[in-house]
């Protein structure tokens, strides 16, 4: 099975900071690391791989550092890496990222049987991504899936929807977005990682080699545009009432006619 | 000159960092407890190439250039000095040695076994009446035939309750001539070897340090490393790259101590701050991670001029002597910081202070580092 698995680095920390002025996330000073969910599509990428045979190819839309994720995604095991990078590629929103990557997949050869991508990503979270490059390439998109098994010429995956288990049968080629739970993540030898950085090549892709024009990338090819950022007002901590439950109703009756939350009806009943 | 580290070398210090928050922290504080040295974790390290640091990967190795294998030193330390003194001197002085200075069948039969971690190193060469002297080493090597056969005593053995292969310093003589110090490759299982019981060490307890004899141990010609007579010149090459291990080791003892420290410092209260608002306090940090900074940079520095073939026996000297005086001392300011609770084993610090000392001591004391530095600098 051939196998494309889209990476993005994001920031590694707990909660992204924003600039306001350029509204777009600081990165200067903090460590990037490969999106987790992107780790567990890269694992479950190389799991099949196993199973089935194949390749299994990397790709990244990003500046010219983005490498170092490519590379320790060859680390982890995979077959090939693509940088995807150019200076016109920069701000881009999820649209134009998703036309570069889904070009980029139309240019390797052979065209893959299964695209995997992350849910979502930990900085930007839309989701946006895996949908759209599935739909610029028309293939079907089962997303949030958790579980992936190999039925001749389909795949059975399963999904988690609103407490339900769904399970889906897809026919090849397909695009899937994964979340937690798909596989585990493993620790690397150290000789990997040596390798990924002194031995591996790492190919680099730019807006003339995947034919693309200027106003189809970066924020030109953006359909979206930033207009405000805001962070939501912190949630208060709450007042804890202690007392005997027959003072505590009486206290908790007048807290909610003084916010005008009961009616009179309300309260008569 | 480049003081950054590589993109390599920084996925590597993550990487290696995941695996330790995860699995040498918790068992940092049972190490240190039981003295119990475990296994399975040294299994999985195994499997990581922890054993095989900077040995070829046609040995099993990770191959990885000096820099990388201190920042994974300085990683594993942070978390687990026990473990990082396993792997310090594992690496440094027991499978180097053989790499650097074994032929193809002792690379065969004991550098592929230390390499991918089936066999744990040992470097025997104090002795109880020879510490920073190592010239008035005791232990003998007698030919006999094709044979030698070694009597003596080792002491303050570290990884000696766990070894497999061991690498004993000792004098050889034949036909009453002296020739000078070699050393052999003694398997653990050879009989006329004998391993005492583990030191009561005051820190790193989770590695057990053992005394070892050698009553008539014969051993054949093809475990002696190098040339007869050539092992004051394995000793003095194999500790220059030691120490480089102590000194990242000593590293991660004293950052993991002022990590610890920052974080009590924010969420002490007393006089209605936290105590890191009080200037003294921020004395302290300021001065312990100025020193740590240096330290790092002097370390990375000698592990590069190792790692370019050049000349490194002064700046390692500089890089052990300075790091270890600063885990030491940045335990103790640690131990401060976190007041009368530092001084309990409700927080590692305690234990960092006990782990740092011995830096100051082995592979050479302080006191002997200096003496090298001064005649580097003399010499000119
Ligand atoms: C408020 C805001 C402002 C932003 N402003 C800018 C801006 O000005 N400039 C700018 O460049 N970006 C900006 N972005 C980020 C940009 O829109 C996204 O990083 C990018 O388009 C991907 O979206 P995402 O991270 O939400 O991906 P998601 O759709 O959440 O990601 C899902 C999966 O798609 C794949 N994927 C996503 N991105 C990539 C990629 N680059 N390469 C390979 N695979 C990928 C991964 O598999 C990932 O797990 C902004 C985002 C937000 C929320
Ligand atoms: C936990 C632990 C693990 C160890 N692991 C190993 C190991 O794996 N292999 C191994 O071979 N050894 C090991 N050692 C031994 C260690 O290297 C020696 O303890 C060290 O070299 C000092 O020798 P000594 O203890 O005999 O002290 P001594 O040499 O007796 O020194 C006592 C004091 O005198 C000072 N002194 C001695 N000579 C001079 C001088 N010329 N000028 C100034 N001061 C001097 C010393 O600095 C020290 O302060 C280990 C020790 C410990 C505690």
């Amino acid at each position: 099975m051939e196998i494309v698995v889209c990476i993005k680095q994001v920031p590694d920390v707990p909660t992204v900071r924003m600039d306001r002025e350029r509204m777009t996330i600081i990165r200067e000073g903090v460590e990037s690391v490969i999106n987790p969910l992107d780790y567990i599509a890269l694992e479950a990428a190389l799991e099949l791989r196993q199973k089935a045979g194949g390749h299994v190819c990397i790709i990244t839309m990003g500046p010219v550092q983005s490498e170092v994720a490519l590379r320790e995604a060859l680390a982890v095991g995979a077959d090939q890496a693509i940088l995807l990078t150019d200076p016109d590629f920069a701000g881009a929103d999820t649209l134009a990222t998703s036309h570069v990557l889904a070009r980029a997949i139309q240019k390797i050869e052979p065209f893959p049987d299964l695209i995997l991508c992350g849910m979502q990503t930990t900085d930007s979270d839309t989701g946006h991504v895996g949908p759209q490059i599935a739909e610029e390439l028309g293939l079907p998109q089962v997303c949030g899936v958790n579980e992936i098994h190999r039925e001749g010429k389909f795949l059975v995956v399963k999904r988690l929807s609103d407490g339900f288990v769904d399970t889906v049968k897809v026919t090849l080629p397909t695009l899937l977005t994964v979340t937690k739970g798909l596989c585990p993540v493993r620790d690397l030898p150290l000789g990997a990682l040596e390798a990924a950085f002194s031995t591996k090549d790492v190919l680099e892709w730019n807006m003339t080699d995947l034919d693309l024009k200027k106003e189809e990338v970066g924020f030109a090819g953006s359909a979206t545009q930033v207009r405000r950022l805001r962070t939501p007002p912190p949630r208060g901590s709450g007042d804890i009432i202690e007392g005997p439950p027959d003072v505590l109703v009486g206290h908790l009756l007048r807290r909610l006619e003084a916010l005008s939350i009961l009616d009179e009806e309300d309260e008569k009943k | 000159m480049r003081l950054e580290p590589t993109m390599k070398q920084a996925v590597i210090r993550r990487s290696v960092r995941k695996f330790s928050e995860r699995r040498l922290i918790a068992a940092a504080v049972e190490m240190d407890k039981t003295e119990q040295f475990p296994w399975d974790i040294a299994e999985e390290m195994a499997g990581l190439q922890y054993f095989g640091l900077e040995i070829p990967a046609t040995y099993g190795g990770a191959g990885l250039d000096s820099v990388s294998t201190a920042i994974v030193i300085e990683e594993i330390s942070k978390a687990n000095a026990a473990m990082g003194l396993c792997i310090s001197v594992h690496n440094g002085v027991a499978a180097s040695p053989v790499y650097l200075f074994g032929n193809a069948e002792q690379h065969r039969r004991f550098l592929n076994p230390l390499a991918q971690g089936k066999k744990i190193g040992t470097f025997c060469l104090t002795e109880p009446n020879a510490g920073s002297d190592a010239s008035a080493l005791e232990t003998n090597a007698i030919r006999d035939g094709g044979d030698y056969i070694l009597n003596g005593n080792k002491v303050f053995v570290t990884n000696g309750g766990i070894s497999g292969i061991n690498l004993i310093f000792a004098k050889t003589r034949a036909d009453g001539k002296d020739l000078g110090f070699s050393v052999f490759i003694v398997e653990s299982e050879r009989e006329g070897l004998e391993k005492g019981p583990i030191e009561d060490l005051m820190g790193m307890r989770g590695n057990p340090v053992c005394p070892l004899s050698l009553r008539d141990c014969r051993i054949p010609l093809e475990n002696r490393l190098g040339d007869e007579g050539g092992g004051l010149k394995i000793a003095l090459s194999t500790l220059g790259g030691g120490r480089l291990g102590i000194a990242a080791q000593a590293l991660g003892i004293a950052q993991a101590s002022l990590d610890a420290s920052i974080k009590y410092a924010k969420e002490r209260r007393q006089f209605g701050k936290a105590i890191c608002d009080f200037g003294a306090i921020q004395d302290l940090l300021a001065e312990v991670g100025t020193r740590i900074e240096a330290s790092r940079l002097l370390t990375h520095r000698a592990c590069d001029l190792r790692e370019k073939g050049k000349k490194y026996t002064m700046e390692s000297a500089m890089a052990k002597v300075y790091a270890s005086e600063i885990a030491v001392e940045a335990t103790r300011v640690g131990v401060q910081i976190h007041g009368g609770y530092g001084y309990t084993k409700a927080y590692p610090i305690e234990r960092f202070y006990r782990d740092a000392k011995v830096c100051e001591i082995y592979e050479g004391t302080s006191e002997i580092q200096r003496v090298v530095i001064a005649r580097e600098l003399l010499k000119g």
